[in-house]
């Protein structure tokens, strides 16, 4: 009773804190609320841009057992709520889903794949009881005629955390949660393989694909762990990926934070969980080399492995962009920050400083449109409460954003 | 306002208790540890991936010996590993002794000498062939290596699905894979005696086949041989049998193993255990019971279930007189849980979550163990090690009474 009458409480709150706030002014930047769902409580790297359509993707949740699909169009500007996924999914109850932790990607035919998550206490502690989480789903959604496609279940009672997929034959890959266990899932066989647990107790939360439809995901080690589609198995790397000195096992075991890539140069930048940037150079065969670009932040910092950074984008500039905050992981006291990195020069700028009421969290990976605007999922806090606010950041460092 | 905010922060206080107290820690015994037994691409001694699910166990001093389950078309190891060190000695290629096989899935058993024995199931060569299963003997240096000698296939074209030993006769007793062959295995003189008493009928294939039953599902998974040198096990639908040496005669038992109603048909002998004093316990595969058969009066009495998940894949007891145990299996999540008949009953654990380092993990890391395979105890009982049956298996060592 008491929660409920503090959950409506919280609702109101929510709310009006949303309506009460406004968009930056800044030319380059707009922050776009997301209409029809007061209960939205936050984003979890549940973003992806479709290229056919020229709309960005997003899943908001209550982070509970509500998700609610939003299209933003970027040629009206206008963001849509499209339902929830529950409905567009023909979900029971009995399969409710909490998030959607996956990235939305794109595959051959311009639908857009995402898969849904647990991601709470339900199915944290009670598993695979019959109150608990059933398993997560994969997804297809069209943008061109809103319709969804429920692909069916991963793993009974496994949260699917990311998936991405290979633009030429479709298949989509797969990381669960909490076994890390890593999936190939062929929708047109209907056929899923588990390939197994590649993790320790903490889940890396990305993998991701080069240009050739092979994908990545980390070992316990911090190795890269790649899926190789011609040979159709995973190969392992010998070595883990450059960590600072003194980095907890805690901060390894998460590998990947977020990504970006860069085609014309064979690169595909890293952000890890101990907070160094990368430079991944893929190749057809076997896995490729990885350069060490530094620290996300070398100020501000009890040790360069403490920021948290679950997001990256990469300009048209060739810059990287990313937001630090969230999780109590700060580089200035209390303020969320957005960084500029040159991977020629490895210098970094701070660009924006935000309270943590205007932006704490945003999440997202190699989100970008036509245009060169780029896109992360953000979140602000609410004064005095265990609640958020989630909305659409769209940045372009070099021309003004169309609002 | 100050009216409004009062209850306010009653109401959120009693949320946070609330949901503090719902919350759990994971089981993170301070001196347990996991020892790194698989990891593919590394000059280490490590175990390959999809080669390395550990389905076989023994301690013996200091020393882990492990047997593992492969992939299809795969061939298993023979690992060792030290309890001091933390950290693995030797591996062992099987299919560098014996082709063909796929799995050493019976557990070990002590013989004299600290000589380890156990059965191996062998890849299927099509729909319903199998290649031979053999029993193989394991003998472990002071250092840790291993030396694995082929003792023969007990029945042909079957696999050995699981074993036992009478130490103090020399004889090892084992059910073949699929088609539930009792035989017997006299060590000095490598007899074999095949027994097709044991063989599962075609009337039991029929009523198993209605419910789409395999034989990995109905054969006995373990055998134990009490005080007396009588050897037990399972057999559809959901009984314990007896075997008598001195007679070769085989008594199935009036009690039937402990059942969920509706569910008598995945009655099946999923571990089996003999205690210190001679007391023999089990668990049912199908529901995950726990029961104690009493050898005298063949009555078998329902200790109760530790999970509400199916199966209970292995026991060991430690110093602290108390069973030890796995239970749930994939799907579900597995769990470590203990048993003390005198005292506290079932005590559940969860998932054990224990500090793992090696070589280039130095600074350690936390492992979560979710598919627990095998479990043994060392031999003064103070360690209970459970070893992962997964892609990329672990040891977790738990220092019992800690």
């Amino acid at each position: 009773m008491f929660q409920k009458i503090t959950y409506c409480f919280l609702l109101v709150l929510i709310s009006n804190y949303s309506r009460s706030q406004v968009s930056t002014t800044d030319q380059h930047l707009a922050f776009i609320n997301y209409p029809g769902f007061p209960e939205g409580h936050s984003t979890w790297d549940d973003i992806g841009y479709s290229v056919r359509n020229n709309k960005i993707l997003v899943g908001v949740t209550n982070h509970l057992d509500k998700v609610a699909l939003y299209e933003y169009d970027v040629t009206t500007l206008k963001m849509n709520k499209q339902g929830l996924i529950s409905d567009l999914g023909h979900l029971r109850p009995f399969q409710w889903q909490a998030k959607i932790h996956s990235k939305f990607a794109e595959g051959p035919g311009g639908q857009m794949y995402f898969a849904t998550d647990g991601g709470e206490s339900r199915e944290e502690y009670l598993m695979n009881h019959p109150d608990g989480y059933s398993g997560g789903f994969f997804m297809k959604w069209d943008a061109a005629t809103h319709t969804m496609t429920n692909l069916g279940m991963g793993l009974q009672y496994e949260s699917i955390k990311d998936i991405d997929v290979d633009p030429a034959s479709g298949i989509i890959y797969a990381v669960t949660y909490p076994q890390a266990r890593f999936l190939v899932y062929d929708p047109a066989k209907n056929l899923v393989r588990d390939l197994g647990r590649l993790g320790s107790s903490h889940v890396p939360r990305v993998l991701f694909t080069d240009w050739w439809g092979n994908c990545y995901y980390v070992d316990w080690r911090q190795r890269l762990v790649k899926y190789d589609k011609i040979k159709q198995e995973l190969v392992f790397a010998d070595s883990s990926l450059p960590a600072f000195p003194g980095t907890p096992g805690g901060k390894i075991i998460t590998g990947i934070t977020a990504y970006a890539k860069d085609r014309k140069n064979n690169v595909i930048y890293l952000i890890t969980y101990g907070a160094k940037i990368l430079a991944f150079h893929p190749e057809k065969n076997g896995i490729g080399k990885v350069e060490d670009l530094g620290a996300v932040s070398e100020s501000g910092v009890k040790n360069l492995y403490d920021p948290y950074v679950p997001n990256l984008n990469i300009g048209d500039n060739g810059k990287l962009y990313y937001i630090i905050g969230g999780h109590g992981n700060y580089v200035v006291e209390n303020k969320t920050v957005v960084m500029e990195f040159d991977p020629k020069t490895k210098k970094r700028k701070i660009l924006y400083e935000f309270p943590v009421d205007q932006l704490s969290e945003a999440t997202g990976s190699d989100t970008k449109d036509r245009e060169g605007n780029i896109y992360f999922a953000g979140r602000k806090d609410i004064p005095g409460h265990d609640a958020s606010v989630p909305f659409l950041i769209k940045f372009n460092p070099t021309k003004m954003v169309r609002k | 306002m100050k009216i409004i905010r009062i209850p306010i922060a009653v109401f959120c206080l009693i949320i946070y208790c609330t949901q503090s107290f719902s919350q759990y820690t994971f089981f993170k015994d301070n001196e347990g540890f996991a020892i790194e037994v698989s990891l593919s691409n590394t000059k280490l001694i490590r175990l390959p991936a999809y080669r390395n699910g550990i389905s076989s166990l023994a301690v013996t001093g200091d020393l882990v010996t492990g047997g593992t389950t492969a992939g299809e078309k795969l061939s298993p190891y023979i690992f060792t590993a030290s309890l001091s060190k933390k950290e693995m000695i030797a591996v062992k290629d099987v299919g560098d002794v014996i082709a063909g096989q796929q799995a050493v899935a019976t557990g070990f058993f002590h013989g004299k000498n600290n000589i380890l024995y156990a059965g191996t199931l062998a890849g299927r060569i099509n729909d319903s062939t199998y290649g031979d299963g053999h029993l193989i003997e394991v003998r472990t240096g002071a250092g840790g290596s291993i030396d694995l000698t082929d003792l023969g296939s007990p029945v042909k074209g079957e696999g050995v699905f699981a074993l036992t030993i009478d130490t103090a006769s020399g004889m090892l007793y084992g059910l073949s894979y699929p088609s539930g062959i009792f035989f017997t295995f006299r060590i000095a003189t490598k007899e074999t005696k095949t027994f097709l008493a044991s063989k599962i009928t075609q009337a039991e294939k029929d009523t198993l086949n209605e419910f789409s039953i395999a034989p990995d599902k109905y054969l006995s998974r373990a055998l134990v041989v009490d005080n007396k040198g009588l050897v037990y096990g399972s057999r559809p639908v959901n009984r314990m049998f007896v075997f008598d040496p001195s007679l070769n005669t085989f008594t199935t038992l009036s009690d039937m193993l402990p059942e969920v109603w509706g569910r008598r048909t995945l009655g099946q002998a999923d571990a089996l255990i003999r205690s210190k004093e001679g007391k023999l316990y089990g668990a049912n595969s199908g529901d995950g019971q726990l029961f104690e058969l009493d050898a005298s009066s063949l009555k078998i009495k329902n200790l109760g279930k530790p999970i509400m998940m199916n199966r209970i894949r292995g026991l060991a007891f430690g110093a602290d007189n108390k069973l030890y145990g796995i239970a749930g299996a994939p799907p579900g999540y597995a769990h470590f849980f203990s048993y003390d008949q005198a005292n506290e009953g079932f005590s559940d654990y969860g998932n054990p979550q224990f500090i793992m380092k090696a070589p280039g993990i130095e600074q350690g890391i936390e492992w979560r163990g979710f598919r627990l395979g095998a479990i043994a105890a060392s031999e003064d009982g103070k360690y209970i090690v459970l070893g992962e049956d997964d892609t990329l298996s672990q040891l977790l060592v738990y220092p019992v009474g800690n």
